[in-house]
């Protein structure tokens, strides 16, 4: 894992006043995005929620992808691929499932381009995702 | 008077130094610009990787002197204190090394004199006031009798190291230790073993393939070939790779693989190490039970004079294509693909692949599907798990995003093709008497002709490749692969 680059991409992300930091657990490593915006308050649902993200394979080599809640989370259920289960990590103590997300892999967003995407763009992916909420 | 320091470097750590073409020839025609009769010099910065092995220095950009930074009314080098502070000042805002080269007049020896002493001493700890618990390098470049040759010595952790042995790309070259010119021992090869290669190519090319060390990454079909042809020419050290065991289905593809190997599923590696030794037992031959970009693999292999990639993964082009940008070694990839149609071959594509440290990455050359790589790099558990989860949502949604990625077929006469073919290339570099004359290279055994075709592809403006181009460790931010946590363990085995 290169953790040189992702501590470059999260201090992009930490200019932008977002907080993120890399944690891991359950022997994998993950990007903890803390208080992302989503569309909940028109639904009576919290307007920020954490989110993480886990460090694929080989990165910057493989593209990141999947998006996690923490379980229970009212969003599970209405955002796009949270009911399609990709398994359940335990990080910063609390039980996470992960959701079938996948932006760079025909899910809506460009094509992976490590030379221009990180966990500092995957960040809008995130708030998109958190955005149209079902 | 000044004080003056007598300067003696140990060898206790090897010190290579790596260099790429493009700025080796800029570098010596900057030193040699006053040449036969005077010297000259530049500041320079080099990357740097500490392995078990010893410290591997590469040249990453030069400095270049201006108008008045060098005294040009005496004959030796003047460096002028503006000029040195200027240098001490940039360390402070990049992670390089700091290094000085200059020349001696034409016919002299690269002996450091003591006023290179008294220069090193000096610039020694001057630097590492700025920029403290990096190498300070000092090179001595000059040509003796029409052939460049060239010294150096290197203060790491307070102590002074002689560099023994030089890597320039496209310029067989050896190091002058201490100044002194290299002993000529005499081949540990019976001569009658490679006389029509010497023939050939001269003797002087066997020597400067005894002296190499040649990593072939993959030891399967194509490699354990390359590996056959390397050994039988006369290749002095071989570093082999390759995190697989033999298994029966690949009995149809190894040199020297017999049915009990298989049974006994023994490491490719030392498969291919026990075959290079029954050709010849005084070959040096290490074996790697890992793979490219794992910190053990990387540092067996980022000494060595060139690097053949005969994995046919995405995985390893990019680790390669990594390795010869970051750390200068240069590579030749290759790969077969074989399709078929109506029961009839339609195509026997061979591919061969320049990593040079100025080509384009296997980025900026499209080399790379994100989703092939990103399947290879998945440990099989994760790959499982996906699979059946995109079974699960594919029931709901049609846009699947998981496709099975085919395994390529092959067959052993292309693999061996494919393996002699860049060991050939190989040989002809090492050797300096010939270069690839491609930059990608493919044909098709089914093609009319062999349908030929050669790619210089262009580099991307935007890519990190433009920027961190011998920066070695001091990019890691900017490697393009980094192994997975879920591969094994590698092993060495000397």
């Amino acid at each position: 894992m290169s953790t040189e680059r992702i501590e470059r991409e999260l201090a992009i992300l930490r200019i932008g006043s977002q907080v993120a930091q890399l944690v891991s657990a359950d022997g994998r490593q993950v990007v903890l995005y803390r208080a992302v915006p989503t569309a909940g308050a028109a639904l009576g649902l919290p307007e920020t929620t954490d989110v993480i993200v886990p460090v694929p394979p080989g990165y910057p080599a493989s593209l990141i992808d999947l998006a996690g809640l923490p379980v229970g989370s009212p969003f599970l259920a209405r955002v796009k691929g949270g009911q399609n289960n990709q398994g359940v990590l335990h990080i910063d103590g609390r039980p996470w499932q992960l959701a079938s997300y996948h932006p760079h892999n025909g899910g809506g967003g460009p094509p992976w381009d490590q030379n221009r995407h990180g966990f500092h763009t995957y960040l809008d992916h995130l708030i998109a995702w958190l955005d149209k909420l079902t | 008077m000044a004080r003056q320091t007598h300067i003696v470097p140990k060898t206790n750590v090897p010190v290579i130094v790596r260099m790429a073409a493009p700025e080796f020839e800029r570098l010596r025609a900057l030193v040699f610009r006053r040449y036969p009769d005077f010297e000259w010099a530049s500041f320079a910065r080099f990357g740097w990787r500490d392995t078990p092995e010893g410290l591997v220095l590469t040249l990453a950009a030069l400095d270049e002197p201006g108008v008045g930074d060098l005294d040009e009314d005496v004959g030796h080098v003047a460096i002028q204190e503006p000029y040195t502070l200027r240098i001490a000042l940039a360390s402070e805002t990049h992670p390089l090394a700091v290094a000085v080269i200059h020349s001696h007049p034409q016919g002299c020896r690269p002996r450091p004199s003591t006023i290179d002493d008294d220069m090193d001493s000096y610039y020694g700890r001057y630097f590492h006031d700025f920029a403290p618990d990096r190498p300070y390098i000092s090179l001595i470049f000059s040509e003796i009798d029409g052939e460049f040759v060239v010294s150096g010595r290197v203060l790491w952790r307070g102590e002074w190291l002689h560099v023994v042995r030089f890597s320039i790309e496209r310029t067989p070259t050896e190091a002058w230790v201490g100044g002194d010119r290299p002993q000529r021992n005499d081949l540990d090869l019976p001569r009658e073993r490679t006389a029509r290669l010497n023939a050939a190519f001269g003797e002087e090319a066997a020597a400067r393939l005894r002296r190499s060390t040649v990593a072939v990454i993959g030891a399967g079909g194509t490699g354990s070939a390359a590996i056959e042809v390397l050994v039988r020419a006369g290749v002095g050290r071989i570093v082999i790779v390759d995190p697989d065991h033999v298994d029966e289905s690949n009995l149809e593809r190894i040199h020297g693989s017999r049915p009990e190997d298989a049974k006994k599923k023994i490491a490719k590696a030392l498969l291919a190490r026990e075959h290079a030794l029954s050709i010849d037992p005084n070959c040096k031959v290490v074996a790697c039970l890992g793979s490219l970009p794992q910190k053990e693999v990387v540092d067996a292999v980022v000494g060595c004079d060139m690097a053949l990639g005969c994995t046919d993964q995405q995985h390893s082009r990019v680790a390669l294509s990594d390795l010869a940008t970051r750390y200068l070694v240069p590579s030749l990839d290759c790969g077969v693909l074989l399709e078929g149609r109506d029961g009839k071959i339609t195509a026997q594509v061979l591919q061969i692949i320049r990593f040079l440290a100025a080509d384009p990455c296997a980025l900026c050359r499209g080399l790379v599907t994100p989703q092939r790589l990103a399947q290879e790099l998945m440990s099989p558990e994760e790959r499982d798990a996906r699979r059946a989860a995109a079974k699960c949502a594919s029931e709901q949604d049609a846009n699947a995003y998981w496709r099975d990625m085919p395994q390529l077929n092959t067959v052993g006469y292309l693999t061996t093709t494919a393996g002699a073919l860049s060991a050939g290339y190989a040989i002809g570099w090492l050797s300096g008497r010939f270069d690839p004359p491609f930059g990608r290279l493919q044909l098709n055994l089914t093609g009319t002709l062999l349908d030929v075709t050669d790619s210089e592809e262009l580099p991307r403006p935007d890519c990190s490749c433009r920027r961190v181009r011998g920066w070695s460790d001091q990019a890691a931010a900017d490697a393009l692969i980094t192994a997975p946590g879920h591969w094994s363990a590698a092993k060495i085995l000397t």
